[in-house]
């Protein structure tokens, strides 16, 4: 490790000096890893565009900085989006950003990264790229600038953004960023002008080149086609996936010193999920489901532990208790984790299939509260949305937990779904109240009160979901709503949370909005915005005021239905669901249907052909 | 149980760990370092750690420590010392790992070696020449005001190049006792002219006890 006693230039000592935690913009954590950067041959900047504390809490990251900075001629860094005070003292002194690890410029690095996880952070890529004084236009950059390119779950619909980027990657990095950095190690060598790496990339499974194909549109704005335009390059980019266990999990973490968000070590117990809920963006792009296997997770999971000093490990996934061995990874876990002072957490249970014993295998060490996501408050609605969960599995779910000495339960609902009415909204509040009842008719400690959180969501239709084709709610109906379940509640013993809708009407906007929309954000952006996830720095009128300046309508977006035969602007786009799939899924959710979970039966989503073969072994009964 | 302290240098990027984060570091780098520490019996079994005398943020240090205990009948500092090196954030280096000598109430003053650009030598100048220099200390208990001139009547300073440097002793009691931040004085030089907080550079170099001594 190199010495380091004065790294931070005057200028930097100056800006730290002025702000709120300096230890967002030092770097110098445990778990870095530092290189000889005249000894590399391919630099990376890692960019989260979004706090350093949110940002450290993203395990994307971790593993794919893990995974580069294993070869040795690679060096990847970090790059967070800086609050506003260190942002504004960046623009006085001149200072552009720069990587945590050697405090270098982005403009020093061969590819700087960012990832995309919500929509609302688009303006911080491009204050970032300003703040980097690199050119926020692909079309702006030849190739002595660094390759500008994006990864994460926003790239499904690529178009609002594939303006500023010169690659996208659809699906997921492990081997493909692996790969990206291999040409872009060889184009360096070569001399390679940026078409001819451009070119090299585009033939890596899941790279994603915007410039290498035109958007037309029709006269009423809808896209009429989009199509490559060069030779060799594919009509339709195919989502990259891994296999589980080809893939150690990250055996270390960067681990932050400024409390990050989720602060605790974390392994990735399996990827995609089996529900099909409608609505769920995620559920459908990480198809197909894929299990980490128990010893795998059990023995890198004590590794990370160990590595990084953290005392409590979570399992993540979407939905962790349809892993078909969930018992014998937390037997495997629990075999150590008393003895190394390690605690487990699992975010993510299902209410259908929360059992007795799992509770007392994540409950040894501390009691927190108990979520619960319902997502709608009555069966028909519930039906609508495959949310194939009963009033019964909610109660047997509370009921245990109440049993266990919980008194705090919170329950996840959404309103704006497809062919919601009042009455559904009702149900949200008959829900919240039958808890309540629920934990008055138990033993219950006395004196001890319950309390019942409802987190209410505004419902944003999103692209590859089977809700794709569905018109959004208006802001002036979700307030009404709003107001409504409001008025259903009748006890203190319920708290009702909600957003204000403005967010999800751009969250709407951008999910489904086309390759126009880049100059919309660009304008938002140069007029002020970013940090638009944060409230208190998100102002509407400026977004309605930028969609004016450049011609566009917002509503075109988010508040119309699209045809079921319409070229969508991520139609060139595949994560492995086909069109057919989406089309018979909207059409039995009109007519409340539900659709078993693919470990069950096969649904013919398509997704199974990224594997090459079924994603279950149907033969055996696997529940 | 013996109480083992760890003293090390707090210098560079880690001047910008604050100690709430510092605590949390130290935490999970003991744990990694499988060193026998002490664990209380709680519910929730944690490292029992200690630091004496917190430096601000900002301000770097040579001469920082923390306590933990150990049930183990010997404790070999150096082999310590070279179990945690390797684990800590750059910045931070271990300079001494011993069973502690003094307790953290013993503490009473500590020394600082003050770096300011040469220019604000003319506040120094007008500092040593008044009689008064009242300053606001802010606590958790509000705010007071204090005479700086009554723990610092005057302070000599040596001119070297684009820099002037100077050594201060601030009482630095633990718990009642008052205690005094260099930044006090930076803030009121720059009152009178002196250069900006982040132009200067504070090192502490020394904690001493009531009787005089390094604390150790």
């Amino acid at each position: 490790m190199p010495e380091v006693v004065n790294t931070i230039s005057p200028k930097l000592r100056e800006a730290l000096g002025q702000v709120q935690k300096p230890g967002r913009y030092t770097g110098g954590e445990p778990g870095c890893t530092y290189k000889d950067k005249s000894e590399v041959d391919v630099r990376m900047a890692f960019c989260f565009p979004d706090t350093y504390e949110i940002g450290m809490s993203f395990l994307g990251e971790k593993i794919l900085y893990e995974l580069l900075n294993r070869h040795e001629n690679w060096w990847c860094e970090r790059a967070f989006m800086p609050w506003t005070d260190m942002k504004a003292e960046m623009e006085r002194l001149g200072i552009p950003l720069y990587c945590l690890e050697s405090k270098d410029p982005l403009t020093d690095f061969d590819i700087v990264g960012f990832s995309l996880e919500y929509e609302l952070c688009y303006t911080n890529v491009l204050a970032m790229l300003r703040l980097s004084g690199i050119p926020l236009r692909a079309a702006d950059r030849d190739e002595r600038w660094p390759l500008i390119i994006a990864g994460g779950p926003c790239v499904c619909n690529a178009e609002p953004m594939a303006d500023f980027f010169d690659i996208m990657q659809l699906g997921e990095g492990e081997q493909m960023l692996q790969d990206i950095c291999a040409t872009v190690e060889q184009g360096k060598k070569l001399g390679w002008n940026k078409e001819t790496l451009l070119l090299a990339l585009a033939k890596i499974p899941g790279v994603y080149v915007p410039s290498f194909y035109d958007v037309r549109y029709l006269e009423d704005g809808r896209v009429e086609s989009i199509r490559p335009n060069r030779p060799g390059v594919p009509e339709r980019v195919t989502k990259a996936i891994i296999n589980m266990d080809d893939y150690t999990p990250p055996e270390n973490f960067v681990v932050p010193m400024v409390g990050a968000v989720q602060d605790r070590a974390s392994v990735e117990v399996l990827r995609g999920c089996v529900r099909g809920c409608r609505f769920c963006q995620a559920g459908q792009i990480y198809r197909p489901f894929r299990e980490r296997s128990p010893q795998l997770i059990s023995d890198s999971a004590r590794v990370l532990c160990h590595n990084t000093g953290y005392d409590e490990l979570s399992l993540t996934s979407l939905s962790t208790s349809d892993h078909s061995r969930l018992e014998d990874i937390l037997d495997g876990l629990n075999s150590w984790a008393e003895q190394d002072h390690v605690s487990l957490s699992l975010p993510s249970l299902r209410v259908d299939n929360f059992s007795q014993s799992l509770v007392e295998k994540t409950t040894k060490v501390r009691k927190s509260g108990l979520t619960f996501a319902a997502e709608a408050g009555t069966q028909r609605l519930r039906d609508v949305i495959n949310k194939n969960v009963t009033w019964e599995q909610i109660e047997r779910g509370c009921r245990i937990a109440f049993e266990e000495g919980y008194t705090s339960v919170k329950l996840y609902f959404m309103m704006g779904l497809p062919t919601e009415t009042l009455e559904d909204i009702k149900g949200i509040a008959d829900t919240a109240q039958k808890v309540v009842d629920l934990y008055y008719s138990l033993d219950h400690a006395k004196g001890k009160g319950v309390q019942v959180t409802c987190s209410v969501a505004c419902f944003v239709p999103k692209p590859d979901t089977p809700f794709q084709f569905c018109a959004q709610d208006r802001r002036e109906t979700l307030r009404e709503k709003q107001k409504y379940l409001l008025s259903c509640v009748h006890s203190r013993k319920i708290k009702v949370n909600y957003h204000d809708s403005a967010t999800s009407v751009l969250e709407g906007v951008f999910a489904k909005g086309d390759r126009r929309l880049g100059k919309v954000i660009e304008t938002a952006f140069e007029n002020g915005a970013f940090f638009d996830t944060w409230e208190e720095y998100f102002d509407f009128d400026r977004w309605q005021a930028a969609f004016a300046a450049c011609g566009l309508d917002p509503d075109f977006y988010n508040y119309r239905p699209l045809g079921l035969d319409e070229v969508t602007p991520w139609s060139h786009l595949d994560v492995g669901v086909s069109h057919g799939f989406l089309v018979r899924e909207y059409e039995k959710a009109l007519r409340a249907e539900t659709t078993q979970p693919c470990n069950r039966q096969c649904n013919g989503c398509g997704a199974n052909k990224l594997l090459g073969g079924p994603c279950f072994d149907y033969s055996q009964d696997l529940l | 149980m013996t109480t083992v302290r760890i003293f090390f240098e707090k210098r560079g990027e880690a001047a910008y760990i604050s100690l709430l984060d510092l605590q949390r570091v130290f935490h999970r780098l003991l744990k990694i370092s499988g060193l026998p520490v002490w664990y209380t019996l709680g519910f929730n079994p944690h490292i029992y750690l200690s630091f004496s005398c917190p430096l601000s943020l900002g301000q770097e240090s040579i001469c920082e420590s923390c306590e933990v205990k150990t049930e183990a009948p010997a404790v070999d500092g150096d082999a310590w010392a070279a179990a945690l090196q390797p684990l800590m954030p750059r910045g931070i280096r271990i300079l001494r790992v011993a069973p502690a000598q003094d307790k953290p109430g013993e503490i009473a003053s500590a020394e600082y070696a003050i770096t300011m650009p040469a220019s604000s030598a003319a506040a120094l100048d007008a500092y040593n020449e008044r009689t008064g220099a009242p300053v606001v200390k802010k606590t958790k208990r509000g705010q007071k005001t204090l005479e700086l001139k009554e723990y610092l009547p005057r302070v000599e300073y040596q001119l070297e190049g684009e820099s002037l440097h100077f050594t201060l002793t601030l009482p630095s009691a633990s718990g009642e006792g008052v205690n005094l931040n260099p930044a006090l004085l930076l803030g009121f030089l720059e009152t009178l002219g002196g250069a900006p907080a982040w132009q200067c550079t504070v090192l502490r170099t020394h904690l001493y006890t009531k009787n005089g001594k390094d604390f150790c």
